[in-house]
């Protein structure tokens, strides 16, 4: 076998290994505590008609891996399961609210990734200038500040006393920007540091140098040279982020009454609705292994240097 | 035969070399550290923040928990610097205390992930192989799912707490060791030194505790120095949506989510509260940030 193929193939075994540890944990995490599921789900005022009717529509008689395999089988036909609060279909329920979690966090992807990047070049571009230490300083400043009371900041400063923009819920397009703000400024100060250390770093190879000898115009030098370059290492970055960034929308989203999947979590979490609390967490965890997949494709594809061994 | 005793002498000789440039290089380490004026602002933040949590008692005249119903909701004045909440209790009073609960649970969760994270990342560093396949997988598994939303679900299973928080952060939270650990690790096995060890008969628990141990104390402590304000910023999320450490006990998170109802009445308390956050978590990232520079100078400058 080719070392290329001998890369992906175990790249692949890998991530299918991974997914199947994530439907595990994703599993057994009703079972850690030592209890009644069924008691843990209707709380301990249930009657004993209704904790048996909960444990024979979730298979919780049965032994640990027909539960599992039962969750699997559903899992593969599509079928999220049902939730014991709504009573209805986990599927709708998260159809219902997955456009508002993904304008929140594309809008707050995009908000950190343009900000992180265009600051990361600024400061390598004037390295050791006001510029290059102001970037440093709020980066530490920004993944300093609990993203909850950014958000509150936000809105109480422009929600509350100037009124420029709503301040909960989803009622006009401005209303996507204080939770997305919140969202991406905690996140930007992941990709200016790296950005900036590795533009830097570019700006020092020999090409680069060859390029400026030959003649080129500065900023052809940079932009066409050095940025392309230097771009490569974000994509990775953003595969590392991405369960930061999906993990601070739920927060944000409680801040902001946003009705997405990160509410709809943390409401099922507190109501005890862990088929619903089951089925984000799965989907969640499998977006993040497909998303690292799909990092190491990208990278590998845009920059053939990429050794792809071991 | 002869030949070979010089060797060893000689080995011996760069060894005990290498311990005294150790000394020397923590010294220039410690020099640059003091010479970075954010480590050092970063450091008297931190001290400020342990202070209070020391001498909580000693620094207010009111307790955290006594109620005063005539006195809800004031604004900041002489009687109450930063005013009172919605049950009549002092706010500053609350954050002083607030900040025995920060630390604490800072410092479970540190030893509690840092010690199971860098006993995996010992065995899957040093013995390889399959420990090394299984650890490192586990290690992907549960990266796949973001540390809030796993510890989120655990909170909220096995039920609030300061114990619960520190376990439910803690069992994604040693990955992050583990990694770190472990890469230190097939470094340190590569290096000259090691093999110098191993050429002149030492056995392999001297070479452990004597060379790869020791080589590992720097990045142990830019590990903490890291890890610490996410432990921070991840319990007071957790105390904030209501799923770590239960009022009245004063924890910051939670202060934040109580005064978010009174945010335009009273809106010192969910600022106040979130400014004590930032206070300390930013003193141990400027702390964490002179450390890697004063260890590591080739990233910057």
């Amino acid at each position: 076998m080719s070392n290329r193929k001998k890369y992906w193939t175990n790249k692949i075994i890998r991530t299918i290994i991974t997914a199947i540890g994530v439907t595990l944990i994703a599993f057994l995490i009703l079972h850690l505590t030592p209890g009644d599921p069924a008691r843990i789900m209707l709380g301990s005022y249930a009657s004993e008609e209704n904790l048996e009717a909960v444990r024979e529509k979730y298979n919780l008689n049965e032994p640990l891996y027909i539960q599992y395999w039962a969750w699997i089988s559903s899992l593969a036909k599509g079928d999220l399961g049902t939730s014991i609060r709504y009573n209805r279909s986990v599927n709708t329920l998260i159809k219902d609210r997955i456009g508002p979690t993904l304008v929140l966090t594309l809008t707050g992807l995009i908000i950190s990734v343009v900000l992180g990047v265009v600051m990361g070049i600024l400061a390598a571009l004037k390295r050791n200038s006001w510029l290059d230490y102001l970037t440093t300083v709020q980066a530490i400043f920004w993944i300093s500040i609990p993203s909850f009371w950014l958000g509150i900041l936000f809105l109480y400063i422009f929600g509350l006393q100037l009124r420029w923009v709503p301040i909960a819920g989803m009622v006009s397009y401005t209303s996507v920007i204080l939770p997305a703000l919140s969202l991406g400024l905690r996140q930007e100060a992941w990709f200016a540091r790296p950005m900036r250390a590795e533009m830097l770093e570019v700006l020092n190879q020999e090409y680069i140098r060859a390029a400026k000898a030959k003649g080129l115009k500065y900023y052809i030098v940079v932009t066409k040279h050095a940025l392309r370059n230097a771009l490569i290492p974000i994509i990775t970055m953003l595969a590392l982020r991405l369960p930061w960034i999906i993990g601070g929308s739920v927060v944000i989203e409680v801040v902001f009454s946003w009705g997405g999947i990160g509410s709809l979590l943390v409401n099922s979490v507190k109501a005890r609705d862990y088929p619903v609390v089951q089925a984000i967490l799965l989907l969640i965890s499998i977006a993040v292994v497909l998303a690292n997949l799909f990092a190491d494709i990208i990278y590998t594809w845009v920059d053939p240097r990429i050794r792809t061994e071991g | 035969m002869r030949l070979s005793e010089v060797n060893v002498e000689e080995i011996k000789m760069e060894l005990a070399n290498l311990k005294n440039k150790k000394s020397s290089q923590l010294s220039l380490v410690w020099k640059r550290f003091k010479s970075n004026r954010l480590a050092l602002l970063g450091f008297v933040f931190v001290m400020i923040i342990i202070f209070i949590a020391i001498f909580a008692p000693f620094l207010t005249p009111y307790k955290p928990y006594a109620t005063d119903p005539s006195n809800r909701l004031m604004g900041p004045s002489r009687t109450h610097l930063l005013g009172t909440d919605s049950l009549g209790r002092d706010v500053l009073t609350r954050l002083f205390y607030g900040s025995r609960i920060a630390l604490q649970i800072g410092v479970l969760i540190i030893l509690f992930e840092g010690f199971i994270g860098i006993m995996m990342g010992v065995l899957s560093g040093f013995f390889g192989g399959v420990i090394d396949s299984i650890i490192m997988r586990l290690v992907d598994i549960l990266r796949s799912f973001p540390v809030i939303i796993l510890a989120m679900a655990i909170a909220g299973i096995m039920g609030q707490g300061i114990y619960n928080v520190v376990i439910a952060l803690g069992i994604v939270g040693w990955t992050t060791y583990a990694r770190m650990v472990r890469s230190k690790i097939l470094s340190i096995k590569e290096a000259d030194y090691i093999e110098a060890g191993y050429s002149i008969g030492e056995s392999t628990y001297s070479i452990i505790t004597r060379y790869i141990v020791p080589n590992a104390i720097p990045t142990a402590i830019v590990m903490i120095s890291i890890m610490m304000p996410t432990a921070l910023i991840a319990s007071a999320t957790l105390s904030f949506l209501g799923l770590g450490v239960q009022p009245p006990t004063p924890s910051w998170g939670s202060m934040v989510a109580a005064g978010r109802n009174y945010l335009l009445q009273a809106p010192w308390i969910s600022t106040s509260a979130g400014f004590f956050i930032m206070f300390t978590v930013l003193g141990f990232n400027f702390i964490g940030d002179g450390l890697r520079d004063a260890l590591d100078p080739t990233t910057k400058h």
